[in-house]
């Protein structure tokens, strides 16, 4: 079944969100050279072009799961990028109170279930999310989003085979951005190409540029629709590539600047994406200054709510890890 | 080469001899007439002691067994392609194996009678003690098989594993990491058609097993499990193909227990007569029997002496097994670590003080 081409509002939408993402992180690498936030940090610049055009898809009663790399998801997903930016400063307005820092933001309202520091801890989350939709019959799709690091361990295979046989409304989206922290995908699987490993589930594995965000859209639409048909997953696969270091102070001794440039130059999907819909007559010069200005005030918006906002309070340390009070 | 021509998405398997004991003379591996009697014999006395531990458990002579009636051929013909050097590790239902390798009868029993000892293999006897739980083990087999590479010494590992297993993290872990390394590794899987009561089917969306192998880049074929020819043939292959640096495979032998999951099992309760009856017909003994009977190669009174000879093996195993002596009870804390914790040292003292109080008492 083809998918719809995104309409001109649609693309308007995304494109905003691509840019909130890529103006938040810079704000945020920026605070952290301030030592303004906790902890570390993990940025998804360079790879907007995933998060934004496959949730592009989903309502807020879907589910998503994220990873240490969780910004781009949250905002894509429309978490609130103030409650975000307190997080990351450690303030109690933050999503997690200010006591889960850049790596645990989660927004139920929204259907973000949250990023997670352990490499591939989201696939279980995901599948259940996809198993609760099925049982409650909801038509609720459930995107499980993971690096090429996670597919190479355990939860990976253990999911999507059930996710596979019990046909759940689960998305298996790997974001293969070539390197797992500093090791290179072909130090650690043989295999080129993670879609390829769809055959081991019996489910269709799809392959697209992660830095087209049209490709992404139109891929990304007809897996989350197959899921929705209850016809059960996808392992889709977007190759993409992260601008900046692993965490924010990588040295990125792995890879050269070249190889950097030439993705960052000629690749960057939010150029990708204004290129069209300038072509398409969608996007004016005076429109992009517009959405970008916008961004950028939301964004000084969100660190001058963090700025304000207060730190926990030491008797909050022992609160809100177990449903009932352990201090 | 097995591996090229055999497509598992296409669902082709190996097969040379017919449950009706014909044999395909295009495939037929390097094996004659009396090593196939030879690998006549191991299977039948697997079968007989298979039979008879499950007896000494109803007796209570034995513990939980895990049955192999009906993979005898799985487990005969995949170990006769190895040498002393090559490593096996395997699950619990390899008995079979485990022996073929060099691990006495005696031990085998040992071990299902709960003596600890039964795990110690004898020195040069390249086997690990079973391993219980589901899928553990083929990460073990990657260790040695990587160690073997590392130190050159021509050794390929060999790991047993079920069709539930493969559903399990730390399988996927192991063969992705045996791909990458290009460990001299083989993946065997007994697809005998159950987890315990799961079918197949409820256990993964693939319709083949073998072809999980595309997923971490090299060759996964379906076999016979029941044919030892064609299980022969296609371990042959893959562990000269291991020995020589080319890396893994994953070899799908599909086969069918036809006794329990365990003697804590009652199959009665997740499949019907006829589908065992089914495979009755398949019976991997029968089909060499009625090969080498075509052949003239086997008689009933070569039969009957196999019978006794088999019999009496077993028996003297089981007998010489339960002449050990039961091990004190605090030998439970003796063999986890090399120095005892201090935890397991307090536990220990715990135990023995227990003890002493019940003969007071």
């Amino acid at each position: 079944m083809p998918v719809e081409a995104p309409s001109a509002e649609k693309l308007l939408d995304m494109y905003a969100r691509m840019w909130r993402i890529r103006l938040f992180e810079e704000q945020a690498e920026y605070q952290s050279s301030q030592g303004k936030v906790m902890g570390a940090l993990h940025t998804y610049i360079g790879e907007e072009g995933v998060a934004v055009p496959a949730c592009a898809h989903l309502q807020d009663t879907d589910y998503i799961t994220s990873t240490h790399r969780g910004h781009g998801h949250c905002i894509a997903k429309g978490a609130d990028i103030s409650r975000m930016m307190a997080e990351l400063f450690g303030r109690s307005t933050g999503y997690c109170k200010g006591k889960g820092g850049s790596m645990h933001i989660a927004d139920f309202q929204v259907g973000m279930l949250g990023a997670n520091g352990i490499v591939a801890g989201g696939f279980g989350i995901a599948t259940g999310a996809g198993l609760a939709a099925q049982l409650r019959g909801s038509g609720q799709v459930a995107v499980c989003f993971f690096g090429d690091g996670a597919a190479n361990r355990g939860p990976f295979h253990e999911n999507i085979n059930i996710g596979a046989v019990w046909k759940l409304p689960v998305v298996y989206v790997c974001e293969n951005n070539q390197f797992a922290q500093w090791t290179p995908q072909k130090d650690v699987t043989l295999v080129t190409d993670i879609a390829n490993m769809s055959p081991a589930y019996g489910i269709p594995g799809v392959q697209v540029d992660g830095m087209d965000p049209l490709a992404v859209y139109e891929a990304a639409g007809e897996a989350i629709a197959r899921a929705r048909r209850g016809e059960g997953p996808t392992l889709l696969e977007c190759k993409t590539y992260r601008f900046h270091g692993h965490n924010f102070g990588d040295p990125q001794q792995y890879r050269t600047r070249e190889e950097i440039a030439e993705w960052s130059d000629n690749r960057d999907p939010i150029k990708q994406l204004a290129a069209h819909m300038r072509d398409a007559g969608i996007l004016s010069d005076e429109q992009d200054a517009d959405i970008q200005n916008t961004v950028q005030e939301e964004i000084t918006a969100a660190v001058r709510f963090a700025e304000s906002s207060p730190y926990p309070t030491p008797d909050e340390l022992y609160k809100d890890v177990y449903s009932y009070d352990i201090g | 080469m097995f591996a090229d021509r055999y497509d598992p998405l296409q669902d082709e398997m190996v097969s040379i001899l017919t449950p009706d004991g014909c044999c395909d003379e295009t495939l037929r591996p390097d094996l004659d007439d009396e090593q196939i009697r030879t690998m006549y014999r191991q299977m039948l006395t697997m079968r007989l002691y298979d039979r008879k531990a499950v007896s000494m458990q109803r007796q209570g002579r034995f513990g939980t067994y895990a049955q192999m009636e009906g993979q005898e051929a799985c487990m005969a013909a995949s170990t006769y392609p190895l040498e002393p050097r090559d490593w096996i590790v395997s699950s619990y239902r390899e008995t079979g194996a485990m022996w073929m390798h060099g691990v006495p009868l005696k031990l085998l029993s040992l071990y299902w009678m709960g003596n600890e000892f039964g795990s110690h293999m004898p020195d040069g006897v390249n086997v690990l003690p079973v391993s219980i739980p589901v899928g553990s083990h083929p990460l073990h087999a990657v260790g040695l098989a990587y160690a073997g590479k590392y130190r050159q010494d021509g050794s390929v590992a060999v790991t047993y594993f079920g069709d539930g297993a493969t559903s399990e993290g730390d399988v996927h872990e192991a063969m992705n990491l045996a791909g990458v390394y290009e460990a001299p590794c083989v993946f065997f899987c007994q697809n005998n058609q159950y987890a315990i009561s799961v079918p197949v089917r409820e256990q993964t969306a693939s319709p083949t097993i073998a072809q999980k192998a595309l997923a971490y880049g090299f060759p996964g074929v379906l076999v016979d499990g029941n044919d030892i020819m064609a299980v022969y043939a296609v371990m042959q292959e893959a562990v000269e193909r291991a020995r020589r640096g080319g890396g893994p495979s994953l070899i799908e032998a599909y086969t069918y227990r036809l006794g329990a999951h365990t003697t804590a099992d009652d199959p009665t309760k997740y499949r019907d007569d006829a589908e065992v009856e089914f495979w009755r017909s398949r019976d991997p003994l029968l089909r060499v029997q009625k090969y080498l009977h075509a052949r003239g190669a086997w008689s009933e009174d070569w039969e009957h002496e196999l019978l006794e000879a088999c019999t009496g093996e077993v028996e003297q195993a089981m007998n010489d097994a339960e002449a050990v002596p039961q091990p004190p009870p605090q030998d439970m804390f003796r063999y986890m670590f090399a120095e005892p914790s201090a935890a397991l040292r307090e536990q220990e003292a715990a135990l023995l003080a227990a003890l002493q109080v019940q003969q007071k008492g």
